[in-house]
């Protein structure tokens, strides 16, 4: 599934959060998103899943015969995961019951969502799944792994996940890296990840977009792992 | 920084909470909605000063009228006690933030109860009492003898603000203390109403008396009552810091029932499940409930056992009370809870239509918890059957396709797992849900008297069927309007949210 961006604006006052005349994300590709604080990562992610209203432009997902505008229709819904922050965590459902709501609601079986869950254990840890505990009382990093887990669940064509390196010990980071890499290998989804940790993006995307203020600053084809060194420049990492 | 400063500080951030509080900060109408009631409320208070300083001048055997008004002042103090509610936090939920920084508790806990006993609110019932003292009390007696009798007044609102802080911290730790204030207020009320010559007047009076005289030992005792008030608030309260600062929630739940029962319903099976667990495993939503059915056992068992209720009006508030209460506590803020997890709905297909429409089904079924309550008052006829049919159809088909356009217009996030705390609902939905539990009242009596008994409430029941047969029609409607704003509404969920 492509996502066409077209001269998509939005400022908050006078603040320009992300001002984008023009991106393809192309079908298939796994797309890292980095910049500083307040470049406008979370603010482009959202606007892709029509959760803020642009000033100007479009957003739109495109695939087969599909050709839809995220604003005006719901339809990319059933084909597209996400995991921004908490907010999309009912956390009042143990973290089996947020699981089932969200399989039953995409239609995906009882056993699917078993196989599913068996072959995620090892991210798992045993810590989330058969738990009796409710969402809001498990740690920062495990409700991150249960937003990412309801993400993938519907094997979606479209997945974002925003920091999703964030809170995580770091065997759960390499672990998540090598799930969205063959992810993206076995189903050829449109992968879209913000990070702060240059390094793991750099691992995982094939396709780097660098945001400063809103505006994309660099572009950057990342399939021979060249952006590295762009990146620890514009970072001033090696200063 | 000297401690003069360091309270100025402290009250300017208290204050500055206030002011920005997101829903306030963004909507106009909002600021103006609360200035236009806060200057409502005055103009009544202000209008009946006047009428019962005149009114009551000479109505009980030529007493003076500020004689017959300090008779009767339990009640007021009552009002006011209870009013409170809603209004005033207690200094152990604000004192967070300061936790960490170089500032000693007990300082702290002295500004928070100093604010809070001495609030510009406790003045409010001057555009009542004043007008009153000046002309039920200056005019014949003096500026002096009006004086004083406004500053006992003010004393004893001070205290009684002192005594709601202090039940109010109790409530917060466990809600079951809300017994004592009622225990205490219900001893009060039944003293003064059931004898036939309230035995509490001449007390009151001659207490209020002693005030307008400037007699030393009223003052006294008011002023020992807030001291020892205060020094519970403060010992009470200190502890209770620590509550606040380290408060955690049990890390597993006993219980983690399924609802196996539902998976036959699908997806809106699904969202009928999320109701039902939203009820059982958030404090203030299962709280809401459980007061709820509290408020409707107590008043069937006060009309089942007295006759204080048994007029046309009551009987009426009563049933409609009994069947909108559940609806009305969590439909008035239809979405307010859902704020909290409203991104992750939001990224679903028409989540939103099918929560909507699983709230309609739950809350129906919620209707029949009424008539087992109000099935003793129908037995023994104080309570006709008829009234009851009208009330449960015109409540699932009129009232509640009302209050669901709430969920159009609701934008503010409500905590769902705090414990009774402030935020419970803007003003527009508090005058929604008056306006619910009074203009029914009005047609079913219009109805009643134009066709009269049962073909009235055979009419509000058609009304409400004629709304119960088309609620997929106006429930999309109002997915649709709520798409249409969804904009504005999610900006809202998010910006107050935690907030």
């Amino acid at each position: 599934m492509e996502i066409i961006i077209n001269n998509l604006k939005k400022t908050f006052g006078e603040k320009v959060a992300v001002d984008i005349p023009e991106l393809t994300i192309h079908s298939g590709e796994l797309l890292g998103l980095v910049g500083n604080n307040g470049a406008g990562k979370s603010t482009l992610f959202r606007l892709i899943l029509d959760l803020i209203k642009a000033d100007t432009g479009t957003v739109h997902m495109r695939g087969g015969n599909v050709d839809v505008n995220v604003a005006e229709t719901e339809a990319w819904k059933d084909w597209t995961g996400a995991f921004v922050d908490e907010s999309f965590l009912i956390d009042y459902l143990t973290p089996d019951e947020y699981f089932q709501f969200i399989a039953r609601l995409t239609d995906t079986s009882d056993e699917q969502l078993q196989e599913f869950l068996a072959q995620h254990q090892h991210f798992m840890a045993d810590e989330l799944a058969g738990q009796k505990k409710l969402i809001r009382t498990l740690s920062a990093g495990n409700k991150q792994k249960v937003g990412i887990m309801a993400a993938m669940l519907l094997r979606p064509q479209v997945l974002i996940l925003d920091e999703p390196f964030n809170f995580l010990d770091p065997s759960s980071q390499n672990a998540i890296k090598h799930l969205l890499k063959k992810y993206n290998e076995e189903t050829g989804a449109t992968i879209l990840v913000s990070s702060h940790n240059l390094q793991h993006t750099v691992d995982i995307s094939e396709r780097i977009v660098l945001l400063e203020h809103g505006k994309v600053i660099q572009d950057i084809d990342n399939k021979e792992k060249q952006a590295q060194n762009i990146l620890e420049n514009y970072f001033e990492i090696n200063d | 920084m000297n401690s003069y400063k360091l309270y100025k500080l402290i009250a300017k951030n208290a204050d500055l909470k206030t002011k920005r509080h997101p829903m306030l900060d963004k909507n106009r109408f909002m600021k103006f909605l609360m200035a236009f009631m806060w200057l409502y409320y005055a103009a009544i208070l202000l209008f009946m000063g006047v009428v019962m300083a005149v009114g009551m001048k000479g109505s009980y055997n030529g007493v003076a009228a500020f004689h017959v008004f300090d008779g009767g002042m339990l009640y007021l103090l009552i009002c006011d006690f209870w009013f409170r509610f809603g209004l005033q936090e207690t200094p152990a939920q604000n004192m967070q933030p300061y936790s960490l920084l170089p500032i000693r508790r007990s300082f702290l806990m002295n500004v928070y109860l100093t604010r809070s006993g001495f609030a510009w609110g406790n003045l409010y019932w001057g555009f009542l009492l004043v007008p009153f003292a000046l002309i039920a009390i200056a005019v014949p007696l003096g500026w002096g003898a009006c004086i004083g009798w406004l500053l006992g007044w003010w004393l004893l609102l001070i205290a009684n603000g002192f005594a709601y802080l202090f039940c109010r911290a109790l409530i917060l730790k466990h809600l079951a203390w809300t017994l004592l204030p009622a225990a205490i207020h219900g001893a009060l009320l039944a003293v003064m109403l059931i004898p036939d010559k309230n035995p509490l007047d001449m007390p009151c009076t001659l207490f209020m008396y002693d005030f307008l005289q400037w007699k030393l030992w009223p003052f006294l005792l008011v002023g020992c009552i807030i001291a020892l008030l205060y020094w519970a608030n403060y010992k009470l309260q200190m502890g209770m810091v620590y509550d606040e600062v380290g408060k955690k929630e049990e890390k597993e739940i006993k219980h983690a029932t399924q609802f196996n029962f539902l998976n036959r319903y699908g997806k809106l099976g699904e969202y009928i499940k999320l109701e039902i667990k939203q009820r059982m495993r958030n404090k203030t939503v299962r709280m809401s409930f459980l007061v709820g059915i509290g408020l409707m056992v107590m008043f069937s068992v006060i009309m089942y056992f007295s006759d204080v209720y048994d007029n046309s009006f009551m009987r009426s508030f009563i049933c409609l009370y009994n069947y909108i209460i559940l609806g009305m506590m969590t439909l008035v803020t239809i979405m307010c809870y859902e704020g909290n997890y409203i991104d992750g709905l939001m990224s679903r297909r028409e989540s939103i239509l099918q929560l909507l429409t699983a709230k309609y089904y739950f809350n129906t079924l919620l209707l029949l918890i009424p008539p087992i309550i109000l099935s003793p008052l129908m037995i023994i006829g104080k309570m006709s059957v008829w009234m009851n049919i009208g009330y449960l159809f015109f409540t699932a088909g009129v009232l509640y396709p009302l209050l669901f356009q709430m969920a159009v217009y609701n934008n503010n996030t409500l905590p769902m797992n705090t414990k009774i705390t402030s935020k419970q609902g803007n003003t527009a939905q508090q005058i929604v849900s008056m306006v619910i539990l009074f203009l029914p009242i009005g047609l079913e009596k219009a109805a009643t008297a134009l066709l009269g008994e049962p073909w009235g409430y055979l009419f509000l029941a058609a009304l409400g069927i004629i709304g119960i047969a088309t609620h997929q029609y106006w429930l999309r409607n109002v997915y649709s309007r709520f798409m249409a704003r969804r904009y504005k509404n999610m900006e809202g969920f998010r910006a107050s949210r935690n907030s």
